[in-house]
């Protein structure tokens, strides 16, 4: 009995250890055998020189060259050298240029070409260039970084007005400018030119809405890179219509209220001289009115903020009149930057990018049932009227004499 | 209509992978269950054989004639060198004697002051008498008058005699009387009343049981003047006999939970029982639980606390360690300190020590399946210098961490054998060098490193030795499974843990209460603990007899 139970129980426990020893590392993938890539940028077909080559020797397959995707890998046991202390000036990533129709395909081509076959869950940002977004359908092009499911809805996604492989280089050997890319995108609490970033998830919604929006336009010049204002894209072609610049987008910014900071920079009328205004915070509100086929809005657009710069010396008659002055300047300047973005977006181009259509859809539904289907069109002949309302606050520590004189 | 039912009706694999997620776990508990009733069938039987008891042999009884029980005890003690004959005549009246004693064990000073000197030098003829019975000397004048110790017995055979002169009394054997007595002289060196090594504290009493059981029952009696703290004596051990002390409060332990542990230690059957330890194992609920059902402690007011919750304590002579049943998981990571200090670091505290369980079992493991698994939930910044560190180690996760947890382990176990002052060169050489070592020669990743020693770190603060114990043993096999199935495998095993948590049983008290039948009023003293302002009833999974602690 005695003898028999114990040799039974040990039979069944090593039973047990060989059916969970047996399964050995299901699955498993061990993250130093992966390379992770942090960017992809989006071209017009142009077969890159390696490919050139590696096609001559016989590296080809059935594909048509519609674009270079370039994958921008990280490389970490360089940065990890670099990181001991040896004075390795070996970038930490390494971008490579596929040339293809698939974007999936492309992807799994490099699986050819590295011995780590790429994963997608630390994409961070999807760059797409100016020629192939004017001839395609953005949806289409990012449509297999909204059904992966490694890529997290959180990437994100910008335009660039030149090629966008070129925002993907940077000259210093530390920087990695996927995440040089990311990382600007979150300085929207120092300036108003940046828009709120639009993330895969984000941009899927506006697909479905069907209405035209604006990516945020990165370029770059000589391996340094710049947000430079904005990008077009038209909700019912999803093509790229042209870009806004940076004052424009500054208006934009304005109109919608979603500036976390920045500034505001005008002239004093009586002296001419500089005064720079420090946004501290920025409000808008918009109103949709329908009278009969007439649809017009009125924008109120409140900002609390402080003097931050101001180059008039002495001689200010008194206090409240010169920051009355100032406030005066500065509204001038958000209504006349406003007034450029409108007449940029909704005369020349004709798309309403500025949410202009949703407040009617919120105040007016049944209007916006009507006009829905063309509202690009409809939205030409609206008219909006505005009101800026920027108070200064404080006017800093320094005893200006130009103030503290009344 | 049919078509579309039957369209919605599984395929038959999915049956056979339902019947066998059903048939799993069913055969693990039946062959658990089956291990089980087998060893209770196997201890059932041998009960049985023991119950037929050694005869009497009658030659052992006491003849009365001195110099024959003498020769007979002789003969008796032959094997015992340690004991020691002294023969002698009663003062005045010259009547044959002899003491037997073991060496080291009795009080000389007793024996050579009270013993010798009033039979020998100080003795008075008697008054009268009534006390002489044919010439030889009563045993009442004796007791009452001559002997002046605190305790004497009677024996009348030489069985009952020699195990008592062999714990170190003094048999005292006089010409004429059938009877002899035992004085009670014994006087074992104990240890002093020092601080606990295994369950230090910053603010609290600084006194730790020690080996000896009357020390240690004088401990929890001079705690406070308290009637009501019973103290129940039992023997344990056949052949070696030790006594055994089973402590609670009369009107605050519930009768069963006393009646249920008396009845254990009745059943304890075994030669001899060394330690507190096999106390432990005799009484625990399931003895094929990783986890400790039974808590041990050196600490007084510890015991005294859970006395006061209507626990029961069991001391056994020649161990400072008292056991505390029934036990509950929470109890074993509090300590005295929790109630001591103010009650906003007492929960504090508490919680980190959970964090820290937590942390000392499925660190590694987390380490291994986001390495091997899911390198997509790390943070890239992380998943970058994990990828940079790792690149040059050869083995997986699951070898890395394998080969660093088990030379701590190792670690470990030297540093407890090892004298003390070459304790802390060893702790250098192995953590401080080999560590270093292993980083620069790329068989493990500085990461891991990290991960372990946190690890590491963490299971020291569990308070329970025992319970550290247990989360060393899960911390591997969270690893496996982990290196199985990934994070799903630690799912999987925490789920299994967590089942096997809330079906374990101390003393029919669920381990895992209060959380575990959920008693709100017990989690006041739980994951944190409220001011004891608020505190004003025992717990209430004791069942207490008088629930009321304050106010």
């Amino acid at each position: 009995m005695n003898c028999t139970s114990y040799s039974r129980s040990l039979l069944i426990s090593l039973i047990f250890l060989g059916i969970l020893f047996l399964t050995g590392c299901w699955s498993s993938n061990e993250i130093d055998k992966l390379s992770v890539y942090v960017g992809v940028a989006l071209d017009t077909g142009k077969v890159t020189d390696i490919e050139n080559k590696l096609e001559e020797q016989g590296g080809r397959y059935p594909k048509k060259d519609l674009m270079t995707s370039t994958i921008q890998i990280l490389t970490p046991q360089a940065a990890g050298a670099a990181n001991k202390g040896g004075q390795s000036k070996q970038k930490p990533y390494a971008n490579i240029s596929e040339t293809g129709d698939s974007l999936f395909e492309m992807i799994r081509e490099v699986s050819l070409r590295t011995d780590k076959p790429l994963i997608g869950h630390h994409l961070k940002v999807v760059v797409i260039g100016d020629d192939l977004a004017r001839n395609n359908n953005i949806e289409h092009l990012l449509d297999f970084f909204f059904r992966d499911n490694d890529i997290r809805p959180s990437c994100l996604v910008f335009m660039s007005s030149g090629r966008a492989i070129e925002t993907l280089k940077s000259k210093s050997p530390d920087d990695v400018p996927a995440f040089k890319i990311a990382g600007i995108a979150d300085n929207q609490y120092r300036i108003s030119k940046i828009l709120p970033p639009m993330s895969l998830g984000k941009l899927k919604g506006e697909m479905q809405s069907g209405s035209s929006f604006l990516l945020q336009n990165v370029i770059s010049a000589n391996g340094e890179m710049k947000f430079a204002g904005a990008a077009v894209i038209q909700g019912k072609t999803k093509k790229l219509l042209g870009f806004l610049d940076e004052q424009q987008l500054n208006g934009v910014i304005w109109l919608t209220g979603k500036g976390k900071g920045g500034l505001v920079k005008s002239f004093d009328e009586m002296m001419g001289r500089l005064i720079t205004y420090e946004i501290k915070s920025m409000k808008s509100t918009i109103h949709a009115y329908v009278d009969g086929n007439d649809i017009s809005f009125r924008a109120v657009i409140k900002s609390e903020g402080r003097l931050i710069e101001n180059w008039t010396a002495k001689g200010a008659p008194s206090k409240n009149k010169f920051l009355r002055r100032a406030e005066k300047a500065f509204e001038q300047e958000v209504e006349q930057m406003i007034d450029e973005v409108l007449k940029k977006t909704q005369k020349d181009m004709g798309v309403d990018v500025l949410g202009f259509g949703n407040r009617l859809r919120i105040e007016h539904p049944n209007t916006w049932e009507k006009v829905k289907r063309d509202w690009d069109k409809t939205f030409r002949e609206a008219t909006v009227k505005l009101e800026v309302k920027l108070s200064i606050e404080d006017y800093g520590a320094i005893i200006d004499s130009s103030i503290a004189a009344d | 209509m049919w078509k579309s039912i039957v369209a919605y009706i599984p395929d038959w694999k999915v049956f056979a992978l339902s019947l066998i997620a059903a048939i799993i776990p069913y055969a693990i508990y039946k062959t658990f269950d089956w291990i089980r009733t087998a060893d209770k069938m196997k201890s059932g039987e041998s009960m049985d054989s023991n119950q037929t008891t050694q005869a009497q042999d009658p030659n052992e009884w006491f003849t009365g004639d001195f110099a024959k029980d003498l020769e007979a005890v002789r003969h008796e003690m032959a094997r015992h060198s340690d004991v020691y004959f002294r023969e002698f005549q009663i003062g005045g009246i010259g009547l044959k004697a002899a003491i037997v004693f073991v060496e080291g064990l009795s009080d000389k000073n007793l024996i050579d002051k009270h013993i010798m000197k009033s039979l020998m030098s100080d003795y008075e003829e008697c008054p009268k008498d009534r006390h002489r019975t044919n010439g030889n000397l009563s045993k009442e004048y004796i007791l009452n008058k001559v002997l002046s110790i605190r305790k004497v017995d009677e024996a009348r055979r030489i069985k009952e005699m020699t195990p008592k002169v062999l714990t170190g009394s003094t048999a005292l054997m006089i010409e004429g009387l059938q009877d002899i007595f035992l004085l009670e002289t014994s006087n074992g060196k104990s240890r002093n009343i020092e601080e606990p090594i295994s369950e230090g504290l910053i603010r609290g009493p600084r006194a730790g049981f020690n080996e000896n059981l009357c020390d240690n029952t004088a401990l929890l009696r001079r705690d406070g003047e308290n009637p009501s703290l019973s103290l129940i004596k039992f023997q344990v051990g056949k052949r070696e006999k030790r006594d055994l002390v089973i402590a609670y409060m009369e009107d605050i332990a519930e009768t069963k939970l006393v009646e249920e542990v008396k009845r254990r230690i009745r059943k304890i059957d075994i030669d001899s029982v060394p330690e507190s330890g096999y106390v432990e194992q005799f009484i625990e609920d399931n003895y094929l639980s990783l986890f400790p059902q039974v808590q041990n402690t050196e600490r007084p007011d510890r015991v005294i606390g859970a006395l006061m919750e209507g626990r029961v304590a069991i001391l056994l002579d020649g161990t400072p360690f008292v056991l505390i049943v029934p036990v509950t998981f929470s109890m074993l990571l509090q300590t005295p300190e929790d109630y001591y200090e103010r009650w906003i670091p007492g929960t504090l505290f508490r919680l980190l020590r959970y964090f820290a369980v937590f942390v000392s079992f499925l660190a590694p493991a987390l380490y291994i399946s986001f390495i091997s698994f899911h390198p997509g939930l790390i943070p890239t910044k992380l998943a970058i210098s994990i990828i940079g560190t790792r690149g040059i180690v050869p083995f997986p996760a699951i070898i890395e961490a394998l080969i660093l947890e088990i030379s701590i382990e190792i670690l470990r176990e030297a540093g407890l054998r090892l004298p003390k002052p070459v304790g802390p060169a060893m702790g250098i050489v192995g953590g401080l060098i080999i560590g270093e070592a292993a980083v620069q020669a790329g068989i493990v990743s500085q990461i891991l490193v990290i991960v372990i020693a946190v690890t590491a770190i963490s299971s020291f603060s569990i308070p329970h030795y025992s319970l550290g114990l247990t989360f060393r043993i899960l911390r591997f096999i969270g690893m496996f499974c982990a290196a199985v199935f990934g994070l799903y495998g630690v799912i999987l095993f925490f789920l299994l843990l967590c089942s096997h948590l809330v079906k374990l049983k101390s003393f029919g008290l669920p381990y895992a209460s209060p959380a575990v039948p959920y008693r709100l009023s017990d989690w006041k003293d739980f994951m944190i603990r409220m001011p004891l302002l608020m505190m004003k009833r025992r717990p209430k999974m004791m069942h207490t007899r008088n629930p009321i602690r304050k106010g």
